[in-house]
Formats: structure tokens, sequence, C-alpha cells
């Protein structure tokens, strides 16, 4: 779907680039691009699209190359949801998708009528034919999808899709992002900086910090290491010959208070059971360690803290 | 029950749409047919087209007439047709009131996309910066030329229709008429629009579009003062869009002449038409 490789992109005036050689190539599905403000998901979203020239490296988008003469018409093949407010306050929903559509290349019959479909698909046909100065957030941003809609791309950029959302904006808002990927087939990168969005939606995962990936994978790989994510507790404290030989079980990231935080290497549950017997200390709890998406996330973006 | 399909059809087809361009301009044309001012505007205007009608008419009767002839007889110092009259009628109130007009439509045309950040999300769909400027110019020319036309046509028409080519206007009245009605549009289209691009919300456009104008009015008329020749005064865009009828019309009264004329409007409409493409260019938005 998209590939990149030594990808940098330096923005007129800056002292450092905004992307640093990022090299990535990602499969269809969703894609979750995660990082704090001003990681570069934006600035990877806007190159992508071929709105900023890569000043290293390229990279191929639906198998269009960056910055070649077709990026324009690549564009047409893409949807982009941006991260602010990008409606005419003075026109209805209605008026401005269609508009939407009509530029993305659609005739001007076809784009009326895609426009009261996808307005409907996103649960906005009851207040079409409102201006958007009236809509609640929830409903601007369904709007802004809408528009990334209307011409049926292969692919659409969600730049922070659910800002300024409640709780149940949000979840409705995440709901509409699965339901495009699963009865349109897009593709979908959601670009977000909370990690509760991404990890319910995409299958994919890439973490930028200051420019740069610091990690990326599959959602069900992580998942698959998270889930070998244990806390240990003994009956009695280890002592110095068993605590050295602890790491035969995996990865210790942390022994404290005769707890041990580990990355088991041996999927098998009981695995620890056994090299307690063998070393002659009780096991009394195995805790898996399920939510903790958030430390993969901190340790890409602090390893220095890992 | 929806009265839509609740899923979406087939992939359609992107190669059958519009330019770019023209969709832009559409949508903004839209926009401003919904605003109010253009309500009053086209009230004015017509007013104003009416009583250019009723002049030609009378001007007709007068041969039928004995008693309007002898009115018309004795206003005739006045009324006396020639390059003069012609010229006028695209000069004088109507192009001071389609300044005020164009500065009210043009001033939002660019700062209202600043404002509501609708720029850099027409970048992201197969728009290229040339269709944007392209479109917002055309737009803002559009206006005045839609005003300036029935000017320049209908009482050559009603002339024709009356009289014959032989009648109260000239038989080559539109070849003349409707080039100044293009030129002025163009020079109204570009200012308003290249000073739009420089203000971030429409009242600030407004502004811009009347400081511009205004305000080059005053350094021609200072210029003209001090330095002694009318040619100054081609600065003024607003001066420009009334001397072209009397240069086209053959009327000796102007300020200035050709020279000053053809370098002050093709000065504006490149520094108009330059800012623009600067202030609106894709990295200008993105930034």
């Amino acid at each position: 779907m998209i590939s990149f490789e030594s990808l940098e992109v330096h923005y007129p005036g800056a002292a450092e680039p905004a992307l640093k050689g990022m090299s990535l190539s990602l499969e269809e599905g969703i894609v979750g691009l995660l990082g704090p403000n001003g990681a570069g998901k934006s600035t990877l979203l806007k190159t992508l699209l071929g709105l900023l020239e890569p000043s290293a490296g390229g990279g191929r988008v639906l198998g269009v190359g960056l910055g070649s003469p077709e990026a324009a018409k690549l564009r047409g093949r893409i949807g982009y949801m941006p991260e602010y407010d990008a409606l005419v306050e003075d026109a209805t929903a209605y008026e401005q998708v269609a508009f939407w559509g009509e530029l993305s290349g659609l005739d001007p019959e076809s784009a009326r009528d895609r426009a009261h479909e996808v307005l409907y698909f996103v649960g906005l046909d009851e207040a079409r034919y409102r201006a958007v100065s009236g809509y609640s957030t929830g409903m601007r941003q369904r709007v802004k999808l809408a528009q990334a809609l209307v011409h049926s791309p292969e692919l659409i950029f969600l730049d922070e899709p659910t800002n300024g959302l409640d709780p149940d904006g949000r979840r409705r808002m995440l709901e509409l992002v699965l339901k495009v990927h699963a009865e349109l087939g897009t593709g979908v990168i959601l670009a977000s900086h909370l990690l509760g969005d991404v990890e319910r939606v995409a299958d994919q995962l890439v973490i930028l910090d200051k420019g740069r990936i610091s990690a990326s994978g599959s959602m069900a790989g992580l998942r698959r290491a998270l889930s070998r994510r244990v806390e240990l507790r003994f009956l009695d404290p280890l002592d110095e010959a068993q605590e050295a030989k602890v790491p035969e079980l995996g990865q210790l990231h942390e022994a404290r208070n005769g707890y041990y935080d580990l990355e088991l290497k041996d999927a098998d549950p009981l695995a620890p059971f056994r090299w307690a017997e063998s070393h002659g200390a009780v096991l009394v709890q195995v805790t898996p360690r399920h939510d903790r998406l958030d430390e993969v996330l901190l340790r890409a973006l602090h390893p220095e803290n890992a | 029950m929806p009265i839509y399909a609740p899923s979406l059809p087939p992939k359609p087809d992107l190669s059958s749409g519009r330019p770019p361009a023209m969709v832009i301009a559409r949508f903004d044309l839209q926009r401003v047919l919904r605003q109010k001012m253009g309500r009053f505007f086209g009230f004015i205007f017509t007013m104003m087209l009416l009583w250019r009608l009723g002049y030609v008419y009378i001007y007709y009767l007068k041969d039928q007439n004995a008693v309007i002839g002898k009115m018309m007889a004795a206003a005739s110092p006045v009324l006396a047709q020639g390059a003069e009259w012609h010229a006028d009628m695209l000069g004088g109130w109507l192009t001071y009131l389609l300044w005020f007009l164009v500065a009210l439509i043009g001033g939002g045309l660019v700062a209202r996309d600043t404002l509501y950040r609708v720029r850099p999300l027409m970048y992201a769909h197969p728009v290229k910066p040339s269709d944007y400027w392209i479109a917002k110019v055309c737009l803002a020319a559009l206006v005045p030329f839609a005003i300036l036309a029935p000017f320049a046509l209908l009482p050559w028409l009603l002339s024709v229709g009356l009289t014959g080519l032989h009648g109260v206007m000239w038989a080559s009245a539109p070849l003349r008429l409707l080039p100044v009605a293009l030129i002025i549009a163009l020079l109204m289209g570009a200012v308003a629009s290249g000073a739009s691009s420089l203000a971030s919300t429409p009242r600030a456009g407004v502004g811009w579009v009347l400081g511009v104008v205004l305000g080059l009015e005053a350094v021609g008329g200072m210029l003209y003062g001090l330095l002694g020749s009318g040619s100054w005064m081609a600065v003024s865009p607003m001066a420009l869009a009334a001397e072209w009828p009397k240069l086209l019309c053959g009327s000796t009264t102007g300020v200035f002449g050709w020279a000053p004329a053809l370098i002050g409007t093709a000065a504006h409409l490149s520094l108009w038409t330059l800012i623009l493409k600067a202030r609106t260019r894709p990295s200008e938005a993105v930034l």
C-alpha cells in the first residue's frame, strides 16, 4: 500500500528536518500512526499526499512515486480528513461534500448522489441540509470523514479523527473507521496521539517520535508479545543465585519487592512453575499484564528509561 | 426507511468531472449569491440600467414626439452624444459602486478560505495551485463583468431595435464597450482577490481591498499634484477603471494616455496575481 525509504522532509527555514530518514513498508488494513504532538505524523501524511516534497529519499503510495508528476492524480485515489476544521461555515454539509466530490473528479450529478449516500453512511442524513456552522464537534468530524469518502478512495488518511470528541463521540467515530474498512474495503492510515484510539481500530502500528520511526509492527504481534508479559511473585524472596537465573525465563523488565516483571520466552503458561520447581522456589502468583500497550509506546519514545 | 441506499455503489468514474477551477468558482459563486448584499446591489444596478435604457428610449422618442423633441433640444448641450456620452455608459458612479461591490464580494473570496482553513484540504484533492488562483480571479472578475456587460449591450440593442444601426448608439459601441468591461472586470478581479489573500478574515479582506483601492487613488492624486503629470494617476486601479472607457471610446477628456493606462493595468494585473499565487501556494497553506 505504502512504502518509503530514507524519507526526509525539511521545512524551509527550519533548523532540523521534520522527518529524518524514515524507512517503512505498510500493508493494506488499518494502520495506526502514533506519537506525541510534533512527532511528524501530520508532516508524514502531507508528504504521502504529495503536498510536501521530500528533501531526500523517496517512496511509493498506491504504486505512484512521491514527487512524481502523477502525484496530483494520485490525490483523487486518496481521501484526507484533516486534523483542523476545514469546513465552509455558511454551506450545508450536502453542498460541501458534493463540492469535494466534484473536486476529486466526479461529475456534478454523481457528486450530488454520492454526497447524499456518504452523509447517510456517516449518520448525517437528517442534518445534511443544515449549514455546518450549527453542527456539534462530532457532526463536524463526520462531515470531514464524509468528504474524505465521497469519491470512494482506495486509501484514506485520518488525522486525529477523534479530536475534541466526548467519549461517546469517540466511540462512534472509531466504529465508523472500522466500518469504512470493513464495508468499503478502504485502507486507513489513522494518525493519533491517543493510544486507546489506535489500539481499538488498528491492525498495524507505527510509533513516531521527533521525526523518526521509534517502533513499528502488527498489533497482533505486539499483543502476542504483551500476552507473554507477566508479573511473578514467589512465596519467599529469591536468593542471589536464583535471581541470577531469572533471565532464563525471558527478558526481565523490572524486579521490585519480590515481584518480577518478565516477558516470557515460552508461550507455555506452565513454564514459570517448572522453572520455580527446578530452582527450589515457590511461585505463588502469575499475573498477565494485558493492558500495557502504553508501556510499549513509552519504551519506544523513551528507550533510555526502558 | 432511508431515501438513499445505506451502502455506497461501486467505485465511480473520476475522470468525467469538470475542471477544478470551474468547480471552485461555481461553489464560490453560490456562496456569493446567498449573501444579502448581492440583492441590494442587484437592485441598485438594475435601477441604473433602467435609467440608461430610458435615456436611449427618450432619445428615440424625441424624433417622434414634438413635445419631447423640444425638451430634448433644450437639453441637447447636456445630453449631446459623442465619445464622452458613450464612455459614460461604463463610467462615473457605475464603476465607483462596482469597486465597492467587488471589495465586499472579492475581499472575502480568499480570506474566507484562509479563515476556515479550506485551502490545504483543497490541495489534498487533485487541484493545482493555478486552478485555485485562476478560479478566484475569474470569479472576482465575473461579477463586475456580468454587471457591466448589460450596460454595454442593452442600450445598444434598444437603440438598434428602435432606429437601426444609425440610431442613438454608435454601431460600433459593443466593440468598444465590451473590451472596456472585460479590462475593468479583470482589473477589479485581480486587485480584489490579490488583496483578499493578504487578509486572514473576510472582513479584513474587505478592508484590504478598499484600503488598496482608495489608498492608491490618494497616492496617485498626490503624485499628480506634486509632479504635475496626470500619468501618475495610473498607479490607481480606480483611475485606470475610469480611464479605459474614455480611451477606447476616443474621449479627449482623459487624465492620462494609452501608455500609462497599458503599463498601469499590466502592472496591477501582474502584481496582484503574483501576490495571490505566492500567498496561496501549497507549502504556505500546509505550513
